[in-house]
């Protein structure tokens, strides 16, 4: 905190103890993990920990892009196959699957690149399908190219024995390697969770548009977690082909094994970082064990237990084990105050900057959708530190217009051209292109990071401007607390109420640091102090040097904020100028009120 | 050119296979807006109660569809009020999915455990005589499979556009909270959804178990196509799914016999991941998109 003023109203930072507990007893969890099996020193013992560490390490792998990035992907086995097969073949032309491993994983991650692109726009069980299909491909064509593979023969590794080859008489070697495989597993999951990338990759997966419109490259993200996800993967393949000694497509491109792998991270705790590897503690000793003492005769029943109880956990506790255990150790679910509570009045600036040259500039923006001509020759400027109010009624096409000026939307011809901070002026395309250039929005209807707090919602905007963690809550506080949202900071952004959630909104943009804000009906539906207090706010936010356009339909506001207005009816504007002026104009009381009442009038 | 007739006749029998199996998929999925991992083990349920009907009792194998499709229907019914419905209004559909993977992964195994891994082959009842049509030679049961998906398809059309519970399906599908404001009980229709889509498997395995062997994982050999046809056809349209399963039995058919037969599967899913990814909302359905607000 470098603003020592703001300690009494700032509670007092939560995370600052907590993750070095939370570090010290995942150590020691992982210790007695280690300890436990060396100490019994059984065979059998230490096989069922071999597994354990393996199956955690692949979950804690997937967690990453099926719990962080929310890409449900059923087909991780194709990465663990890649790994399974490259350290095999390559171990059988003389070369250390030391190296092999990292042979495997470089293919993995070009195979992950190359599958997760196209497959980014499906969403939910369409990604799912596409990971499954996916999957069979490469199982049918392992099963096809025997000269390399083996076919449905499969492979057998050269026995030699030794560190530098991976394979070992005793099983001590095999449970440190399986031991450290899970120790980077965890850690880089851990890093990813900690840093920007992890507040990125969880903001995408919440809502798409406002993590882009946040300046997030949903793409790119999305493909840094699922290449170090398959990396991961590839490298605990190779380990466990070498466990094994044997491998063929029907085990190591297993749909049953990537259902599996997703189940201990959904029992655990879905994208959290110990969760997969609480997931697999609890299972994989249950299904070895009932695999080695019922064997044969109960055929299926491991499998039966697996299913039943991810139904279960499915129905009764959907955050898995450890949301169970936050919810006893309170550690969860932080206490909410009334959102109604006194909220500090912004400080106003000194003095408002003057108005100066075009800022942006939209010119013939044209676009139809279907036969519907939405928006028709639209051209306005923005001047700097100006603030532009933009109405109409409803269906005229504004919030078209705002995702024209915003990327989210191509016009059909017609151009947006913002004039950058070095004076050049510029065309940005894409959401990210306007988020870069400095322009942030608002979304008529909010959208919340729903699974995330107030703090870290506004964090996702803070990392616009820094790549460091302990920078961005910073800044994220400070915006909080102009933005009235400091008590809140903490609770969960769902809990809050819809004034609450249009400020957050605000606040996310504002913590972007933008130099052109486009705010979309951020006081419709919400009562008269809120609407003064939002006053307050945008007037706060022009004199700190900020342009903006405001849609609203709440007059009082329009008239007391804009310095000019465009009225849009129709797709075209049919008015502009000084607010005053532009209530008086008889086309847009007609529109607005109907031709009988300009009559009457007259 | 008989060869070529041959592999044609073929892959159209393959594809009303498909399409009988399918059509309660898309049919769940257009409706209750869920994806059913588990579709396939409901058709293997389907199949083993009509092995076990047939040995036991003797009985022809398509007379069992009167007792099968029922029963199907109940097994839908309970599936959708005792997991989907519970999930419904869940954060995001990730848990839908898990939800029917763990269904479907718990009846293979207890089929594991009360049949063992051998196949159960139904008594054929006669299906399995080979009939000529012109050069091709088919089976009997084939053309049946043909006729009666066919049938399906024009009577549950009849049922969702005639009948005033039809309508009342077709208003949820579309929007579920004016249909509920219209007074039309939401959860009541999606479990008569989901029974109908279940029954259809029944149908299905009435006519399906006397030409294949019956054993736990069947399902996932259909399913995995029935996922293709259904995304194909474009999710939820019962006449697109039928035109997707022919497309996708003729490509099976063709692959198979042009490619190669171990590689007939990488040009199915091939066709299904090219779709899937060019036109996601499939071959022939159009993209509802209403709402420009929140892009």
């Amino acid at each position: 905190m470098t603003d020592t003023t703001l300690d009494n109203t700032i509670p007092a930072p939560r995370t600052s103890s907590f993750p070095l507990k939370k570090a010290a007893a995942l150590g020691a969890l992982l210790l007695a993990l280690l300890a436990a099996p060396i100490a019994i020193g059984d065979q059998f013992v230490a096989h069922i920990f071999i597994t354990i560490f393996i199956f955690a390490g692949l979950s804690t792998a997937w967690n990453i892009v099926g719990g962080y990035a929310g890409q449900l992907s059923l087909g991780h086995a194709i990465f663990y196959g890649i790994g399974a097969y490259a350290g095999v073949m390559l171990m059988n032309i003389g070369i250390s699957p030391w190296l092999g491993m990292f042979a495997g994983a470089a293919v993995s991650v070009v195979v992950a690149v190359a599958i997760s692109y196209p497959c980014f726009r499906l969403r939910g069980p369409f990604f799912s399908l596409a990971t499954i299909a996916f999957l069979e491909v490469f199982r049918v064509l392992a099963l096809h190219f025997r000269e390399l593979t083996g076919g449905a023969t499969g492979l057998m590794i050269p026995l030699k024995f030794g560190w530098e080859w991976m394979v070992f008489r005793d099983r001590t070697p095999a449970l440190l390697i399986a031991f450290g495989m899970l120790v980077l597993a965890l850690a880089v999951a851990w890093w990813i969770r900690s840093h920007r990338l992890g507040f990125y990759l969880v903001a995408t997966r919440e809502r798409q548009s406002a993590a882009q419109a946040a300046g997030v490259n949903t793409v790119k993200v999305r493909l840094i977690a699922v290449s170090a996800s398959a990396a991961l993967t590839a490298f605990i393949g190779t380990f466990h082909a070498m466990y094994l000694t044997f491998i063929e497509p029907a085990a190591m491109f297993s749909l049953t094994m990537s259902i599996q792998i997703a189940m201990f991270a959904l029992i655990g705790g879905l994208g959290t970082v110990v969760g997969p590897l609480v997931g697999a503690l609890f299972l994989v000793p249950l299904s070895e064990l009932a695999r080695g003492w019922l064997g044969a005769q109960a055929l299926g029943l491991h499998g039966f237990v697996y299913g039943v109880v991810l139904v279960l956990v499915v129905l009764f506790m959907p955050n898995g084990v450890i949301g169970i255990l936050g919810r006893y150790f309170g550690s969860a679910v932080p206490e909410r105050g009334t959102q109604s509570a006194s909220v500090t009045a912004a400080p106003r600036a000194a003095e408002r900057p003057p108005i100066g040259n075009d800022i942006l500039v939209a010119e013939h923006l044209d676009k139809h959708f279907a036969g519907l001509h939405v928006t028709n020759d639209v051209s306005f400027s923005l001047k700097e530190g100006e603030v532009l109010g933009l109405i109409g009624p409803n269906g005229a096409g504004k919030t078209t217009v705002f995702n024209m000026l915003s990327g989210f939307l191509k016009p059909d011809s017609g151009s947006v051209r913002v004039r950058a901070e070095d004076g050049s002026w510029r065309a940005p395309l894409t959401p990210g292109d306007f988020a870069a250039i400095g322009v942030g929005r608002t979304f008529q209807v909010v959208q919340p990071f729903a699974a995330m707090t107030v703090e870290e919602n506004i964090m996702v905007g803070a990392f616009h401007r820094h790549s460091d963690v302990n920078d961005a809550r910073e800044a994220a506080r400070e915006t909080a607390f102009r933005m009235g949202l400091a008590p809140w900071l903490h609770a969960e952004a769902k809990g809050l109420t819809i004034g609450g959630l249009k400020r957050l909104e605000v606040a996310r943009v504002m913590a972007m640091k933008p130099r052109i804000l486009l705010l979309d009906e951020v006081m419709a539906g919400i009562n008269q102090t809120d609407v003064r207090r939002a006053i307050d706010l945008m007037l706060f936010i022009r004199d700190s040097g900020v342009s903006i356009i405001a849609i609203e339909h709440v007059m009082q506001a329009v008239m007391s904020l804009s310095d000019r207005v465009v009225v849009l009816n129709s797709g075209q504007i049919i008015a502009e100028g000084k607010p005053q002026n532009v209530v008086r104009d008889p086309q847009v009381i007609e529109a607005y009120l109907g031709k009988e009442f300009t009559h009457a009038q007259a | 050119m008989d060869t070529f007739l041959q592999v044609l006749a073929s892959g159209l029998m393959l594809g009303a296979l498909f399409a009988i199996v399918s059509i309660g998929l898309t049919l769940i999925f257009g409706i209750v807006k869920v994806v059913n991992f588990a579709h396939g083990e409901f058709l293997m349920i389907g199949m083993y109660l009509v092995y076990l009907i047939t040995a036991k009792l003797g009985l022809h194998p398509l007379v069992t569809v009167v007792a099968v499709a029922p029963l199907l229907f109940l097994v839908g019914v309970a599936t959708q009020r005792l997991i989907i419905q519970p999930l419904m209004s869940a954060r995001d559909d990730h848990i839908q999915i898990f939800a029917t993977v763990g269904l479907s992964t718990a009846l293979i195994n207890l089929a594991l455990l009360i049949f063992g891994a051998d196949i159960a082959n139904t008594p054929p009842g006669g299906l399995r005589m080979p009939i000529q049509i012109g050069p091709a030679r088919v089976l009997l049961g084939q053309v049946i499979i043909l006729l009666a998906s066919a049938a399906l398809v024009i009577g549950l059309q009849l049922f969702l556009q005639r009948t005033q519970t039809g309508r009342a399906i077709r208003a949820v599908a579309q929007n579920r909270a004016a249909a509920q404001l219209m007074g039309i009980n939401v959860n009541r229709i999606y479990m008569l959804a989901f029974g109908i889509g279940a029954a259809c498997v029944g149908f299905a395995a009435a006519m399906v178990a006397p030409l294949y062997p019956t054993s736990p994982t069947i399902g996932t050999y259909f399913v995995l196509t029935a996922f293709v046809v259904v995304v194909l056809g474009g999710l939820g349209s019962i006449g697109g799914a039928f035109a997707g399963a022919m497309i996708i039995g003729l490509i099976d058919s063709f692959a198979g016999f042009y490619i190669g037969s171990d590689l007939r599967e990488v040009a199915v899913f091939g066709v299904f991941l090219l779709i899937l990814i060019l036109k996601p909302s499939g071959l022939f359905s159009e993209r509802l998109n209403l709402s420009h607000v929140s892009p």
